[in-house]
Parts: C-alpha cells; structure tokens; sequence
C-alpha cells in the first residue's frame, strides 16, 4: 500500500513490525487511557496521545525503545481542527518523530484547546526551538519551558497569529521600522510595544 | 547570553555586529547577530522571517493544481525536486500509482535539479571566499541544464513540471541525447574545479576546521543532506527508504568525517558525480508508454481532445475550475531533496482544498545548526560557512 | 566662469557627457531576496553578460552604487530594510523592479509580502516575469539607459492610451467574432448584451 515506497523495500518489514508493536507495548492497559494508533492513508502509524504529560512519557519510551531508537525529530508542526473533526479540542499539534539506524517513522498527535501549554521537547532536540517558536507565532500555542517563545516569522509587533483559520489572508500589518534586534529571551519593554 | 546589551564600555571588548537581512552573500534575507571580541565570535543569534510569504495559508486557500506553483518557490535553485515531491504526496493520499515512465522522467528531473542546486550552492561559497573564476566556470554549466530543462517544460527556473498523476509534458526526442552529452562532459567541469581548489593551500586555509558541527549536535539539531552525512551522519532517504526506483540504480552516499566546510565542499563535489551516475542509469533503464495515469479523476487529457470533444472539455473544466477531488487522510511524505530531507504534511478533509499543508523545510533545522557552527571561529570563517551550510531562504520562511 | 560672469561656452556639451558616463556605467547594487536573485545571478553570470552594458562593477555597499536592482519579494518585514538601502544611495539613483514580486506582489496576495515595492520607494523599470528571463533584466537596463539618456520620458514613458484600449477590444472582436454578437464594445468596456 505504499505508492510512494518501493514495494519489498528492507525498511518496510521493520515498519510493519512496529506498527504491530505499538500496538502491543504503547496501548497497553493503563498506558491505553486516552490514546489512540490509527494509520494515514500510506499506512503509517499515527499515536495520539492524552495529553502534554502523556506526550513527554512516549517521547522518553520512543528514546528508549531498542526497536525503534528514534533519534530525529522530522518535523513539528500543527493544524487547526476549527471543524472539529479529530476531537473537540481546538489544535492539533503534530510530531514527526525518524529514527536514523532503524528506518522507522512514527508520528505523534495532541490535540490542545485554545490557550492550553504544551510541554517543549527543546531538553530532548534542540531542533525544536524553533519549530515551536513558529508553532506560536503562528497558531498561538504556547509552550511550557520554552526558553525564548517570542515570534519568528513576523514582526514581534504582529498581532493576531495568522495561521489560524479565522485570520483572513489578506490582512496585512505593516511597520515602518526595523525594531532593534535583542539577544535572549527577553521580551519587547512595555515602552516599543 | 546576556539580558540586556551591554552599555558602551571602555573595558568590555564585545562588540554587536550584524550580517544583516542585506548582505553580499545572495543567500537570501537572513540576519545574524553576532557578539564578537575582537575577530571571534563568542555567541550568535539568527533572526529569520524576512521573506515569509505565507505559503502555507496559501495552501488551504488554493486548489491542489494552484498550488502546485507555490512549491517553486520553496528552494527555487532546485525546484523540479519541489514540484516532484508535492506531486507523490498528493498522490500518496489519492492512492495513485504512477506509470513507469513517469517515475523514471522524475527521477531524472530529480537528480538534474540535484546537480544545480549543488551549482548553485558551490558557486556561491566559492564567490564568498573569493575565488571568482569558479564561481564563472560553474554557473556555466547551469545553462546548460537550464537549456535542457527549458527544452523539456518551457521555463528555466521555476518549471510547474510535475502534475498529480503525470508530468505536464512528455519530454522532448532530444531530451535523452542531450542529456546523454551532458553526462558526458559536466564531469570535466567538476574535475577542473576540484584541480583548481581541492588540493589548494589558500582554500584549505580558508575552509578546513571551520564551521564544524559534531555528530552529537548533528542529531540534536536533526539536520539532514550534506550538512549531516559531512558531521558522520550517514542518512540517505534515497537507500534507507527508497521511493520511486532507488533501489534499482546504482549509486554511493557521500559521508564525511570533521564535519567542517571543506569535508561539505567535497560531499558536494562527489554528491555530483555520483548524480551523474545516478541519470547514466537511468538513460538506459527509461521506458516508454505513456507519462500520464488511467485514473479518470486526475488525468488532464490531450489539448487536442479538450479542443474537439464535449466531455473532455468538460472534464478538463471541472478539473481546473473546481479542483480535483481527494479524498479525507492525511501523510508526510519525505524526498531526498539536494538540502536535506524535505517533506510535505498533508491533511485533507476530503474536496478540492487541503485543510492544512505544511512544508518540513531541511534548512530551518540547518540555520538553528549555523549558530552552533559558528561560535568560535572568525567573521570571515562565518561567512564561509553559511556559504557551505546550503540556505535557501524562500524554504527557510516559506 | 570668466571673470564677468558668464558661464562658460559649451554646457550642453558636459550635460551630455554627463549622461554618457552615467547611462554606461551604471553600478549595480543587486538586492536578491527569492528565486529572481538567482535569475540575476544567471544575467551577471559570463553566458547574459551584464557588464557588456557597463553595469559590470556589481557593489554591494548603498553607498557606491547608483542602480537598485530589487529582485525578488518584500515582505513587510523586509520593506523597511530595503527602504533604509534605499535612503543610503546618493542622487542619481534608479530603481528597477525585477520580477512580479517586485513589482506587484506576484503571485503572492497575502498578509506578509509588499504588494509592489512602488509602495515604498519610486520605480522606473519594472520587468514582468516570474522570474524574468535574463533576456528581459537586459532589456529593462537598456531601456534604463534610454531614460538616462533622455531619449524617454520619465513619467509619461509607454502608457497606453485611449486609442490604443479601443483597437486592442477591438482586435480581441476581430478574433472571436462569433461570441461578439451577444456583446457590446462600450466606453466602460466590453458588455454583454445584443447589439441593435
């Protein structure tokens, strides 16, 4: 079923595995309370987990999994669920976790309402810093622990974080300077907001 | 770092200094703030964001045919490799499989992009260290790829080539011997680059143990391409996960061992050649048949039809003026791209929208990596190694 | 001057030298931000040899150059950056918008990126493409040149005119003359609606 991959390609034997041992390992007994495996449409797997504490524990079983040794973050990223099709919580955060000497994907799912912190994975990857730095400014999520959340894509002064589906593409924000650049995670002084 | 910016101080020698969003380097809009005591830089900042153009919103406002254009755009030096790797995620979620043509068109658009992009980035480091006549030399060989490119789908830069199921165009009867010529030539082209600067003192200088990331910090910054296989990283989507027909074709990753600019310049050169040996492969193995898929929901049909029948003009409305339609599912689908890994995240809702596309861009993970890189090496060794450190700004901001 | 004031003979003369040398010598300062840097790149390459014009000396400091070459989109956060550059160079200074992203937002209509850098500074060429092909950057420096030269105006350089809109419907008629019975050629424009 993978139309990207080529079929009996090595790697594919080892996902298949994994997909059957998530099964068995990460939803098992008390550890399957508010968890969920299900598979994209190329058959990968998909976990969702309950919540920010729940995510930090599977991130440290995936760390430490001899079958799967995840070791590189692929991508974080997040969608709005404005329609609230997968859940009655408002974002959807996404965690594409690869993993270097097996070859195996797996990606992570926690839905987060409006407001609500997500534990950073910055101790785990620093790759992360950034992409949850956009994660903000883009969506609005906040990220517990982050040690610099301030915007990266727009102006600092932006208002409004414009991925989200009520924000209209075409309202734009211009400034007419270049605010000064500070090193840190200091946040603007009341005085140039 | 420090909190605030420290007051002008006769005693303290750091100085702020900025490589700022307009520079010489023609790396794109990127800013670095470095704090440096007297020629060495004791701590950078990166500041990105200078040419964020919202091409991800843009996804959920466009059609998938529409927004095909955007992915051009992302790394516009190699933007075949864009458009290719768009093109299997939507198909990836519409299951459709490709005719064998096709896939063997796409993987040499593929490592044809792969080469320029390599050009590109080469030249641009050479130009910053100085050495002129390579960056000359290198650029034209560009034409020449450009010139088959254009051959093939009319424009030289960002080409739209791919479409969901097919390529816009079957290439041209020229195609395949031209290209057959320019395997046979362009490696001369690196052999007289590499004669000129490999074995160089004033390049070796200038680029060995500069810019050096460890493998640990590799890992942490998960940075993919040849920025991790010259740190000792040795990943390759194209053997560790294989799509299209990577298996089929012959061909060895480049991995270094120091992790600095001179072990990313040679990764590079030898990441040529052996693309190079990649497309000889796939001019023997190409078929023919037909370049488009049966698959009466994406299938664009022949002008000629649209032209004369009713049905196929309708068809050919519906699929351009509404939009194809894909089904709900979603899927990250990842290529080998000449930066790194390069993904698109595609999660649809089911019509002719995506609800949400997202596009893993391997030079945001590279320039977080540049501050590590940096720290302790001189301005000018700076400026080398973001050279090296392959920034496409219009992937970094999308 | 002599000693009664009056100026000296042949003005007109060191005028036109004057533009002569700047028309010929015009130092590029390339400002590339997105993918029509690289086409710039590909026109100062050896292959679309800018410098054949003069504009050889490609400098990238505000202070020594005489022509802006925006290449490339501007957002807005951008945009003051490339107004300070612009504020930087000394007179006489030129501006040519390279590209659709330059010169109109291009293809991208959204919340970050400048709708045209004639937003925030003065344009004398732009050059439509997307990118344009090197073929095209030459041509906006030589028309450049012509505009240094005198030889067009400045402001009123290539509008088009009243006449010119009507034969323009007019030749769009010439060629579908089956769908324009059903439509009229008004002073708004075409309209639909049988002719009597």
């Amino acid at each position: 079923m993978y139309n990207a991959y080529t079929e009996n390609a090595p790697f594919l034997a080892r996902q298949n595995a994994f997909n059957s041992r998530l099964q068995e390992k990460y939803l098992q007994g008390a550890l399957a309370e508010g968890r969920k495996l299900v598979f994209d449409s190329i058959k990968e797997p998909v976990l969702w987990v309950r919540d920010g504490k729940d995510l930090m524990i599977v991130v440290k079983m995936l760390r430490t999994d001899d079958f799967i040794k995840v070791d590189f973050l692929s991508s974080l990223t997040a969608y709005d669920n404005k329609d609230k099709v997968d859940g009655p919580k408002r974002f959807v955060m996404v965690y594409n976790f690869y993993s270097t000497t097996t070859n195996v994907r797996i990606r992570v799912k926690l839905a987060v309402d409006l407001d609500q912190a997500v534990p950073t994975l910055t101790n785990e990857w620093a790759a992360a810093n950034w992409l949850e730095r956009e994660v903000w400014d883009l969506f609005g999520i906040p990220f517990a622990g982050h040690p610099n959340l301030r915007r990266i894509m727009m102006d600092e002064r932006f208002t409004g974080h414009p991925l989200r589906k009520e924000y209209p593409i075409k309202q734009r924000e211009p400034f007419a300077d270049n605010i000064p650049f500070h090193l840190g995670a200091q946040p603007l002084p009341k005085s140039e907001k | 770092m420090e909190n605030k910016q420290p007051l002008a101080d006769f005693y303290n020698p750091n100085v702020l200094i900025n490589l700022g969003p307009a520079h010489p380097a023609m790396h794109g809009t990127l800013r670095v703030m470095c704090r440096i005591n007297g020629e060495v830089i004791e701590d950078a900042s990166c500041e990105i964001g200078y040419l964020h153009r919202a091409i991800e919103k843009l996804g959920e406002e466009k059609t998938y045919h529409q927004w095909m254009v955007y992915t051009d755009r992302l790394n516009y030096c190699s933007a075949l490799i864009n458009n290719i790797a768009y093109a299997m995620t939507v198909e990836n979620v519409m299951n459709i499989k490709i005719t064998d043509r096709c896939l063997w068109v796409r993987m040499i658009m593929m490592e044809l992009s792969r080469i320029i992009d390599h050009l590109v980035c080469l030249a641009a480091n050479i130009l910053d260290a100085g050495a002129m006549t390579c960056f000359w030399l290198l650029f034209r060989w560009r034409e020449e790829a450009y010139t088959m490119i254009e051959s093939a789908c009319g424009m030289r830069l960002t080409t739209t080539y791919a479409r969901i199921g097919g390529m816009s165009y079957d290439i041209p009867d020229d195609f395949i011997p031209r290209l057959f010529k320019f395997c046979e030539e362009f490696p001369k082209a690196i052999d007289e680059v590499d004669a000129l600067l490999s074995g160089n003192r004033i390049w070796i200088d200038r680029t060995r143990g500069v810019g050096k990331l460890s493998r640990e910090d590799a890992l942490n910054y998960s940075v993919t391409g040849v920025v991790a296989r010259a740190s000792g990283v040795d990943i390759d989507l194209r053997r560790d996960r294989p799509y299209m027909a990577y298996d089929q074709v012959d061909f060895d990753v480049v991995v270094g061992s120091n992790g600095d600019t001179f072990d990313r310049y040679l990764c590079r050169m030898e990441e040529m050649r052996q693309s190079v040996r990649i497309l000889k492969q796939c001019i023997d193995k190409i078929p023919g048949g037909p370049i488009w898929v049966d698959d009466r929901r994406v299938q664009i049909p022949e002008k000629i039809d649209v032209y004369t029948k009713m049905e196929v003009l309708i068809h050919h409305f519906k699929i351009f003026m509404e939009g194809i339609d894909v089904p709900a599912g979603e899927t990250f689908t990842c290529v080998e791209g000449a930066n790194g890994e390069l993904g698109f995240y595609l999660v649809s809702r089911g019509g002719p929208k995506a609800w949400r596309m997202h596009v893993k861009s391997p030079s945001l993970m590279q320039f977080q990596a540049y501050e590590k890189m940096i720290k302790g090496d001189k301005i000018a060794d700076a400026v080398a190694t973001l050279g090296s450190v392959n920034i496409i700004a219009g992937e970094l901001d999308r | 001057m002599s000693k009664d004031g009056s100026a000296f003979a042949y003005p007109m003369v060191l005028a036109e030298a004057a533009k002569w040398a700047r028309k010929n010598s015009l130092w590029p300062m390339p400002f590339g931000t997105s993918c029509c840097g690289i086409e710039m790149m590909a026109v100062l390459g050896s292959h679309y040899d800018l410098s054949r014009f003069g504009a050889e000396v490609v400098r990238f400091s505000p202070r020594q150059a005489d022509l802006l070459l925006v290449a490339g989109t501007i957002t807005t956060k951008m945009a003051p950056v490339l107004r300070t550059i612009y504020d930087q160079m000394l007179e006489p200074k030129w501006v040519i918008a390279m590209g659709a992203c330059s010169s109109s937002g291009g293809i991208f209509d959204t919340y970050s990126v400048l709708q045209g850098i004639d937003e925030i500074m003065p344009v004398d060429v732009y050059v439509p493409g997307c990118p344009p092909i090197p073929e095209g950057v030459i041509h906006a420096v030589l028309h450049l040149q012509k505009i240094i030269d005198g030889s067009i105006d400045r402001n009123t350089a290539e509008k088009p005119t009243h006449e010119d809109a009507i034969n323009a419907m007019n030749y769009r008629k010439a060629l579908t003359h089956d769908i324009s019975a059903n439509w009229r050629v008004t002073q708004e424009g075409i309209v639909p609606g049988r002719r009597e």
